[in-house]
């Protein structure tokens, strides 16, 4: 939230008379800046205070949403310049760019292309999330043709594209109930659209070839009621865009300049011939803060990596990754092959699998759900209790896995020892190194069926 | 008129110098965010290292295994196609064949190896063990005696081990580089440990690389913050450059062995990461990404 | 500062040991030991108690209300073993304790209700643990309402607003002292009290102490009410009791960036220094604080 409750406390009437269904002043205070009660809510508010408030509340980067429903694309509202300093909130939409000079059958292909890069990992879906159609032909017809196969054929939202305001706004109005983010919208154009982006009620994708034309622009769209907006500030290489988006960025949440306040769209298509440079300008933009990138790529190979690198970069600091609950088998394990068994916090797993595989000794790495807390924590609030994993063998069947009655368990977890060896009287439960890195060196020399 | 809101900062990482001579390489000595040429001085581009192993490499796949097939069982050869075919302007020796899990090759062997290499070119060379504490101790003390005055870059310096390598690296002349877990504390208080006795502009700070998909983004953030605490907060404990070694991670992918444009990719995008994070000196394994990476950072 | 001693912990094999063979020798040194240094509260670990939550906790409550009349603090995650504790303290008992997660409010704070015990409530809720000092307090504001309306009032709850070890996250602490100051106005009547020696965690294990000690002495400022602490460090225990009002100014002083020549100051005195200006945030915490 773009106000701390300590400073919205100042403002108010501080007579805690509990009107508002709070306790205290202060209270409203707190729910008003994380968002459980409204300003509407006081009172006794003086109007001008009111609007003070509702104007310093309203967070420094909109919100925009592009598209409707499930597919819709959400971006903005974001708080920091790192991600360690909180996180970032909305990941990036990718758009594919189609052109209406592309034949027909270029363009089915390249929708059914688009359509399949849908991948999962660690339980997240990972896809593409927009198509750009762009009016390279400036011709109506053409650009109809293909909006509406895009439209009829697929459920994605839209970026649409032309330079000819006109064609722009015939192809929104065919698809306006999908809210197409509607590019370029520039100082010349911009009198004209407003009339239609409020009709219509789409987002404007605003294009200026410096920050002074874009501030124009947004200036002019807020005043008249046209409330979002995405910025193009016309980076021609990725050293630019990474330029132009953190300026973008920090006029808005370090100056707190309402003119800028607007996610970002970059162009690496249009940047770079090399395939190889595209995604990596891409990738770069996306880290350095873009809330859209249009790419001209389909092939699984070049867009694979940037769906994780968005995923990985917009991932949750503050929360820990988790894996899939199951037993994994690491280099191919046998009835002999050693078990160990550690807790679904995501990096405790890759460094331990990794460890495992290092070791070159094939093994069964059990990985019990503890919502992605480490052993330790997990052990006292009872997720990795003696019992708890007892249960866990059983339920993936681990003793039919192996011929032997082995089980390692993380060295930190001394008192897990005891509790297994009672809950599972026919197992040797061996207690293995305090560090993943110690795993190969203990693998090799203490194992022996 | 809009005044852009540029930062300054009154700092500079240190700069580090790499090798010797004409060919030497210097990495930090910025003022600024990566590549923020808008706003600072960035006097030295990222150093891209280059990575040539010590033995037949096991387990890469094919793509990643063709620039260098004809030279992959000769250390020198393999030096000397990544300089002269490929470009590579710094180079990674990663002594494997020293894994005391592995062929156990003893330190004097391994410092024969890396002698040769020296000696056939005159270029800017990192060091680097396995991370078996004991033993690479033991190979690094020994490198650094075999080819003092050399200015070798000389790692991993462990807690468990810095005190034996940092006193062999000062003596002979060498830089070194210190190994934290992904954690800005432990890399603080490696780095007061060191400046007890090591010149500080002769150390390199490596919080411990990750691929893309596999914790990227935790090497990522304390990298970021790093940077942050030595550049903004002004802790002269953080203001060394900062080092990803990320071939290695990289191409241990699955993801990487699936086809030659992922795998470049895979390793190229987290090196490109890296670098935007603050990473000053990079490591990679294939020819495509370095070179990609390079053309795309050249200002 | 009201001070709860933590010693008697299964996490201590001591203990642990003693509690599985029922033996009460080793209880009553650690019980003695603590009350003697002048602690106001005994905190009973006894941990999640899979197996036989009931007895065990039955057990521990007697024996140690055999050695002492001072009020319980009830530690563990089992609700059957925290019930079975709650039957049989002789004085007001203070559950440690509930959370705003549904499940902890649905199954531990009528508990506070039943038994008219304190109740310790964290920040913690099923999203986690908030991130900073305003989510902190819509967290515990929506936790006091439930509490509330079952009928406990804010006066029998210790709010605990989870401290961090200063070596995993430094920014918390910051978050955490701003939090502090928060409680009066977000919740009259209630106290504030949290787990000390977690601040510590990850450090130097001789170092400790100092952590502790220091800021137990900045969070008496920001006005903190409880704390869970060590029975068996004196230093902390005479700080507290204001028999260190030199250390308790010069921290003070500290806290404030006076300007002050640090190398006049005695070794000890430095240490208190250079400890309070990592826990204010204004150098980056490691191991080796007191070297630079």
């Amino acid at each position: 939230m773009a106000l701390k409750g300590a400073e919205i406390m100042k403002k108010l009437p501080k007579t805690n008379c509990k009107e508002c269904g709070c306790a205290t002043c202060f209270a409203f205070a707190m729910k008003l800046a994380t968002g459980g009660v409204k300003l509407d809510d006081c009172p006794y508010l003086d109007p001008e205070v009111k609007a003070e408030l509702k104007g310093a509340m309203a967070p420094p980067i909109k919100l925009v949403t592009i598209g409707t429903g499930q597919n819709a694309v959400v971006i903005g509202e974001e708080e920091v310049m790192f991600r360690h300093e909180k996180t970032f909130f909305h990941e990036p939409g990718i758009a594919v760019l189609i052109s209406d000079r592309e034949s027909e059958s270029s363009i089915d292909e390249k929708i059914a292309r688009v359509k399949n890069l849908r991948f999962e990992r660690v339980g997240n879906v990972l896809k593409i999330n927009l198509l750009a159609l762009s009016n390279d032909s400036g011709d109506g017809g053409r650009f109809e043709t293909l909006v509406k196969k895009a439209y009829e054929t697929t459920d994605f939202p839209f970026i649409l594209i032309s330079e000819d305001t006109d064609i722009l706004f015939s192809a929104a109005a065919m698809c306006a109930d999908r809210r197409p983010l509607v590019y370029p919208i520039t100082s010349e154009n911009v009198s004209a659209s407003i009339p239609k982006l409020k009709e219509l009620g789409v987002p404007a994708g605003v294009k200026g070839d410096s920050l002074d034309e874009v501030i124009s622009v947004t200036t002019q769209l807020k005043d008249a009621g046209v409330e979002e907006s995405v910025i193009d500030p016309g980076s021609k290489n990725m050293l630019d865009g990474i330029r132009d988006q953190t300026l973008i960025r920090r006029a808005a949440l370090k100056k707190g300049f309402r003119p800028l306040g607007y996610p970002t769209m970059a162009f690496p298509c249009n940047m770079y011939q090399d395939k190889y440079e595209e995604v990596l300008a891409t990738s770069a933009l996306m880290t350095k803060y873009a809330g859209i990138v249009v790419t001209s790529l389909t092939e699984k190979d070049f867009i694979f990596p940037l769906l994780v690198h968005r995923f990985n970069i917009y991932s949750d600091p503050r929360r820990p990754m988790t894996v899939e609950e199951k037993v994994y088998e690491v280099s191919q394990p046998d009835e002999n092959s050693p078990i160990l068994i550690s807790t679904n916090y995501a990096l405790d797993f890759f460094i331990v699998s990794g460890a495992i595989e290092e070791a070159n000794i094939p093994a069964f790495l059990c990985i019990k759900d503890t919502g992605g807390i480490g052993v330790l924590a997990a052990w006292t609030s009872g997720k990795f209790t003696g019992e708890a994993i007892a249960e866990f063998l059983k339920k993936y069947d681990v003793e039919n896995k192996v011929k032997h009655r082995k089980l390692i368990i993380p060295g930190v977890a001394k008192k897990l020892k005891d509790e297994l060896e009672e809950e599972l009287p026919s197992w040797e439960i061996l207690l293995g190194p305090s560090e993943a890195s110690d795993i190969p060196k203990f693998l090799s020399e203490e194992w022996k069926v | 008129m809009f005044q852009a809101p540029l930062e300054k900062y009154p700092v500079n990482i240190r700069e580090v110098i790499l090798g010797l001579g004409e060919k030497a390489k210097k990495i930090g000595g910025e003022n600024t965010f990566p590549l923020h040429f808008f706003e600072g001085f960035l006097p030295n581009p990222p150093g891209l290292g280059l990575e040539v192993l010590d033995m037949q490499p096991e387990n890469w796949p094919t793509w990643a295994l063709d620039p260098f097939e004809d030279v992959v069982s000769d250390p020198v050869g393999w030096a000397k196609k990544g300089v002269e075919e490929y470009g590579a302007e710094i180079l990674c020796l990663r002594l494997l064949s020293t894994d005391p899990m592995g062929m156990d090759v003893a330190p004097e062997e391994a410092a024969k190896t890396v002698r040769k290499v020296v000696d056939s070119l005159n270029i800017p060379l990192i060091v680097l063990g396995t991370g078996a504490e004991d033993k690479d101790s033991k190979v690094l003390t020994e490198v650094a005696r075999e080819c003092s005055g050399k200015n070798l870059l000389l790692g991993p310096a462990l807690k468990g081990n810095y005190q034996e390598i940092a006193k062999a690296a000062l003596e002979h002349g060498h830089a070194i580089v210190a190994q934290a877990s992904m954690d800005a504390n432990l890399t603080k208080e490696l780095n007061i440990a060191l400046c007890k006795f090591f010149p500080p502009e002769r150390i390199v700070v490596d919080p411990t690389s990750s691929a893309l998909g596999y914790g990227m983004e935790y090497t990522f953030s304390i990298i970021e913050s790093i940077k942050q605490f030595g550049l903004v907060d002004k802790d002269n404990m953080m203001q060394m450059p900062i080092f990803a070694d990320i071939g290695i991670e990289c191409w241990r992918t699955k993801e990487a062995k699936e086809s030659k444009d992922q795998g470049v990719l895979w390793e190229a995008t987290t090196g490109m990461t890296f670098l935007l994070a603050g990473a000053n000196l990079v490591v990679l394994r294939h020819p495509e990404a370095l070179r990609l990476i390079k053309n795309m950072i050249s200002n | 500062m009201i001070l709860i001693g933590e010693d008697l912990n299964i996490m201590s094999n001591a203990i642990s040991q003693a509690i599985k063979e029922r033996n009460a020798q080793p209880i009553r040194e650690c019980v003695e030991g603590q009350t003697g240094n002048g602690v106001d509260y005994l905190d009973l670990n006894v941990g999640p108690q899979k197996k036989d939550p009931a007895p065990t906790i039955e057990w521990l409550v007697n024996t140690v209300q055999g050695f002492t009349d001072l009020p319980l603090c009830l530690d563990t995650t089992n609700v059957v073993a925290m019930e079975a504790g709650l039957k049989l303290c002789k004085k007001k008992a203070l559950i440690n304790s509930a959370s705003g997660a549904r499940e902890s409010m649905e199954t531990v704070m009528p508990l506070s209700k039943k038994y008219s015990s304190g109740l310790v409530l964290s920040v913690i809720n099923d999203a986690g643990l908030p991130s900073d000092a305003d989510e902190r307090a819509a967290s515990i504001l929506e936790s006091l309402e439930y509490a509330n309306e079952l009928g406990i009032e804010n006066e029998d709850i210790w709010i605990d607003p989870v401290l961090m070890p200063v070596g995993v996250d430094q920014r918390q602490i910051l978050s955490y002292m701003e939090f502090i100051q928060m409680i009066p106005d977000l919740a009259p009547g209630a106290k504030s009290v949290c787990g000390l020696s977690n601040l510590s965690y990850s450090a130097p294990k001789g170092l400790r102490g100092l952590l502790n000690r220091t800021f137990l002495v900045i969070i008496t400022r920001y006005g903190q009410d409880a704390a869970i602490v060590s029975g068996f460090d004196e230093e902390l225990i005479r700080l507290n009791r204001g028999e260190m009002p030199e250390i308790v100014d010069l921290i003070h002083r500290a806290m404030d960036e006076e300007d002050m020549d640090i190398s006049t100051l005695s070794t000890k005195e430095q240490e208190y220094v250079k400890t309070t200006q990592v826990l204010m945030g204004k150098t980056l915490y490691s191991n080796s604080w007191l070297e630079v």
